[in-house]
């Protein structure tokens, strides 16, 4: 029988090398990465959300658990975001214009330089939607029925003081038309009311254009330049008038954690952002790529903030 | 249809008057909304509600109606224990986790629900069966099912 | 025709399998209280990845139907719903089971919930894209009708009390109104606090004012959870069939029922079987019975929630626009995989679709000898289990269940106090019922309301808006009917016997 205490011994010396050889702590990351979304499964950041799942996991070897944390718009699950643990395996989908708007319109719980983004990785310009067979063939259609009948040129949008209906309100005032705005719960309900001719036509996103295809035209894009998905549908640039303008959608962290974490699970995600093949499949839902990372995240969030803040006095949605 | 005067419904009439403070409440509240779109539902329904009540209450001093049965008799302590357990057993659950707590909460429901004598076998195989239930759902939930269910502070 | 062709793919063993998994443990998810089907199906997504479309599609269609099903479990026996599409379930099936009848609710609940969801599939299979029309129809005036039409049920539930009926729906209203506003991004009685800012959860809310209550009286007196008479006698299938066949019409109707609402976006089985339930009580001749362990009510509202499933998909998959919240979740997975939905995809992806809509017949009819298995365990369980046992485990469970559908425990604290108050209120007569239709359908009144109101604005006839488009008129007399229909049905039926007495 041999002698336990060497045995003991034997074991605490490997123990000791292993500590001592290992190297740094275990690779960053090693197990599954919780992914909180502040809204309802089903929306535009679940789907973009479920498109990054599985590049992760290609090139990371772990898990994205997605998990739903619905309610005022985001606003529970922003303000909540910077008490959980900030160890890097806890993250949560942040979203522009809400994060800058909310908290100006009232005190939802968080200010917007209480959130630390790590990457915004993708965007879905505004557009104009009409139903394929609707009389409007172009944005001056448009513009025109809205001079000719004010009030009469009905709109659908998801939400109020959501980036349809502050576009809503822009173009109104660039068009020098005045529109009526009817808020639909979603993006569903919005498309719902396009088609079934309840209204004559819905401010929402590319993605939008992507997801109802035949049966749905844009008459423009807010976008500096045309989408790639869509080369026949001009700018709301090109046609004169100034509007580039969309939901941003990107991944926060509580503040808590490390800014070595940070900038690892930034680069990490413009890694994933990179792929030619998540690019692509993003564009064909219609949303248009951009890579901004943690180090250029301050400049970024107070581009947007001095915009959006702009913007939405002069909605007359913040004070 | 037999009144039997006297017999009034003051359960019924204090929830409805209860009922009529909350309206009040709700229409406080409206007064501080800025878009008009959101007063009108709220205040509707809150009148309504208010007028309901009124009657409830007005119904039953004019013309109190026949008494429906009285409640089964039950034990009012072990009732108000249900509600503690659970409450407090939640209250605790960012503390020390959803497993301790949900422990906590089934061994104290246990003894609130046990009406009959504790024999030796019980006292051994239900302790068992709560711990292993305990696990199961916390199993299935936090593992399977994959929502990230209270470590508990202590516990990090 | 009908992709008739696609049915030999569906019917694969491996497909067999899938449907019977998912059916299962559908069934298990939707019994328990908490777990939404919505839940079950986002858990599935990124396990369908790697699977080839059609195949993950049919999981996700038998999980779904699973869920919708396994709600009448716990509605039936412990007078919760399992999913909120078995509310109108527990109204008489927890009588059923507490005079001794459980088994046979349950029954009765499988064999409704097949044929409801075959009529669902049925429809999706053969009409979807006139039906998908018919849905476009309906814009925010008939939505809001069709909530008013909901909240009259509240009447016809509350015959005993109507006032304190009205006032508890009013409460209900109420409570809808908690948090961000929809229709305008106000708060809303939230009074200051950050946890209200996410609005009360309908299914905690649910289990709140269903559940707790049973709880707290369980735990008050020492008599059995539910009358047992004499030894178990089985499935009571014969039975059960009998009663089914008797109640042909009521099950066709309400199925069509299901159908028809599944296909309204926003609409889902919670609505489908209170309409179907109160539809059936309306036209039926045992309409006292109803509410009292009336078989006919379990057949009502569980055939139409099944019928929802099939109905559901028929605005998914033809507009793109989910038809309930699970085909949220399914049209996400489908967007992901690089399906198109749209009118071309009965012919642009018709192997997937087709293979899909024969697989949901499958799993559909696999829950007939499933449903009835796990049925009966249920029943021997929740029956035989001593009150000790019983109520921790419940209570347990709720809080557990009640947690994992924002991850809140606000959501559970709110579910205990709405406990309390749903006992108390319940104690003086004020029944919970026309609570819970409040809540639900009172974001679907008003947004519905304030939409109508604002189109109708900028057209410049409100008027014309809410009492003259067709649809929103046929609401409005089934509204009118469902009011006074009992009144002169009675008056009529009184006169009749003076005359007779005679």
């Amino acid at each position: 029988m041999r002698n336990p205490n060497s045995l003991a011994g034997g074991l605490l010396a490997a123990a000791v090398a292993a500590f001592a050889f290992g190297g740094p702590a275990v690779a960053f990351p090693d197990k599954p990465i919780s992914y909180i979304i502040p809204f309802g499964p089903g929306g535009e950041s679940d789907v973009t959300a479920r498109h990054q799942q599985p590049f992760f996991k290609k090139m990371f070897g772990q898990d994205l658990v997605i998990s739903y944390k619905p309610g005022g718009g985001g606003a529970v699950g922003w303000a909540q975001l910077n008490s959980l643990k900030g160890d890097g395996y806890t993250m949560m989908g942040v979203n522009l214009p809400h994060t800058v708007v909310q908290p100006l319109q009232k005190d939802v719980g968080y200010k917007t330089d209480d959130l630390v983004p790590i990457i915004y990785f993708h965007y879905t310009p505004d557009a104009i939607v009409v139903k394929a067979d609707s009389p409007f063939k172009t944005l001056e259609d448009l513009v025109d029925f809205g001079k000719k009948s004010p009030g009469k040129l009905t709109f659908s949008g998801s939400a109020k003081a959501s980036a349809n209906h502050i576009a809503q309100i822009r173009f109104d005032k660039m068009a020098g038309i005045k529109s009526t705005y009817v808020a639909a719960k979603g993006t569903g309900e919005s498309n719902q009311f396009l088609l079934g001719g309840q209204v004559l036509a819905s401010w929402g996103y590319t993605s939008v254009g992507a997801q109802l295809g035949a049966q749905a035209r844009m008459l423009a894009v807010a976008m500096d330049k045309r989408h790639p998905g869509f080369p026949n549908v001009p700018t709301f640039k090109e046609l004169g008038y100034d509007l580039i303008s969309g939901a941003y959608r990107g991944i926060a962290v509580p503040k808590t954690t490390p800014e070595p974490l940070r900038k690892q699970m930034s680069e990490m995600f413009i890694k994933v952002n990179k792929d030619p093949e998540f690019r692509k499949r993003l564009e064909n839902d219609g949303m248009a790529v951009i890579d901004v990372d943690y180090a250029g995240m301050p400049a970024f969030i107070a581009e947007q903030k001095k915009v959006l803040t702009a913007v939405a006095k002069e909605a007359g949605i913040v004070k | 249809m037999s009144n039997r005067s006297g017999v009034r419904d003051l359960g019924g009439m204090a929830v409805a008057a209860a009922l009529i403070v909350l309206g009040g409440f709700v229409f406080h509240d409206t007064t501080t909304y800025v878009d008009v779109d959101s007063k009108v539902f709220p205040r509707t329904v809150a009148l309504v509600m208010i007028v309901c009540c009124t009657i409830v209450i007005v119904r039953d001093l004019l013309r109190p109606a026949a008494a429906g049965e009285a409640p089964a008799p039950a034990s009012v302590p072990r009732r108000l224990g249900l509600v503690a357990a659970m409450l407090g057993s939640v209250l605790v659950m960012p503390w020390v986790g959803i497993l301790v707590s949900g422990l906590g909460a089934f061994a104290a429901l246990m003894a609130l629900a046990m009406f009959d004598p504790w024999t030796r076998f019980r006292l051994v195989v239900y302790p068992l069966v709560a711990v292993a239930m305990v696990v199961a759902f916390y199993v299935l939930f936090g593992q399977v099912l994959q929502v990230p269910l209270p470590v508990g502070s202590l516990f990090e | 025709m009908l992709g008739i062709e696609y049915l030999v793919d569906a019917l694969t063993p491996t497909h067999l399998l899938i449907a019977l998994l998912g059916v299962v443990a559908g069934t298990v998810i939707g019994a328990l209280p908490g777990l939404t089907a919505t839940m079950a199906v986002a858990v599935l997504v990124p396990f369908t990845f790697s699977m080839p479309t059609a195949s993950g599609l049919i999981m996700m269609g038998a999980i779904y139907t699973g869920a919708i099903y396994g709600g009448a479990y716990s509605a039936i026996l412990l007078n919760t719903p399992g999913t909120p599409s078995a509310i109108a379930t527990t109204f008489d099936g927890y009588p059923m089971a507490k005079r001794g009848d459980g088994d046979l609710a349950i029954t009765i609940a499988c064999i409704a919930s097949v044929v409801g969801g075959l009529v669902g599939a049925a429809f999706l299979l053969g009409l979807s894209p006139p039906l998908a029309k018919v849905a476009l129809a309906f814009g925010p005036v008939e939505y809001f009708w069709l909530a008013i039409f909901g909240l009259t049920l509240i009447a016809s539930l509350s015959e005993a009390n109507l006032v304190k009926g009205l006032a508890g729906g009013c409460l209900g209203l109420l409570l809808s109104c908690v948090g961000v506003a929809e229709v305008s991004a106000d708060i809303r009685l939230t009074f200051g606090s950050q946890t209200l800012l996410g609005g009360i959860e309908v299914v905690g809310a649910l289990i709140g004012l269903f559940c707790v209550p049973v709880l707290i009286d369980l735990v008050g007196t020492p008599e059995r959870h539910l009358k047992v008479t004499g030894e178990s006698r089985g499935f009571r299938l014969p039975e059960a069939l009998a009663i089914a066949w008797r109640g042909k019409f009521n099950l066709l109707r309400s199925s069509l029922i299901g159908t028809f609402v599944g296909i309204l976006p926003g609409a889902g089985g919670s609505i489908a079987s209170l309409v179907s339930y109160s539809e059936a009580r309306r036209a039926s001749k045992r309409t006292e019975r109803f509410g009292k362990g009336e078989p006919d009510g379990v057949q009502a509202s569980e055939s139409a929630n099944n019928a929802t499933v099939g109905g559901g998909f028929i605005p998914t998959l033809v507009l793109g626009i989910p038809g309930t919240p699970p085909d949220a979740v399914i049209l996400g997975a489908l967007l992901v995989q690089g399906v198109r939905t749209g009118p071309n995809l009965f012919t642009e992806h018709a192997a997937v679709v087709y293979t899909f809509i024969y697989g949901l017949f499958l799993a559909t009819v696999l829950m007939l000898p499933m449903g009835l298995l796990i049925g009966r365990y249920a029943y021997r369980t929740i029956v035989t289990v001593p009150k000790a046992m019983l109520v921790p485990a419940v209570a347990f469970m709720t809080i557990i269940g009640t947690y994992a559908i924002r991850n809140s425990i606000a959501d559970v604290v709110m579910m205990i106090l709405l406990g309390v108050v749903g006992w108390v209120l319940n104690r003086f007569d004020f029944s919970p019922s026309p609570i819970v239709l409040g809540l639900i359908l009172g974001s679907i009144a008003e947004r519905g309301f304030v939409q109508a109101w604002v189109l109708g604005t900028a057209t410049d006839n409100v008027a014309g808006m809410f009492f003259g488009r067709p649809i929103s008129l046929l609401i409005i007399f089934f509204i009118a009917l469902s009011l006074f229909y009992p009144l002169l049905a009675r008056r009529w039926r009184l006169k009749q016997e003076a005359m007779r007495v005679e």
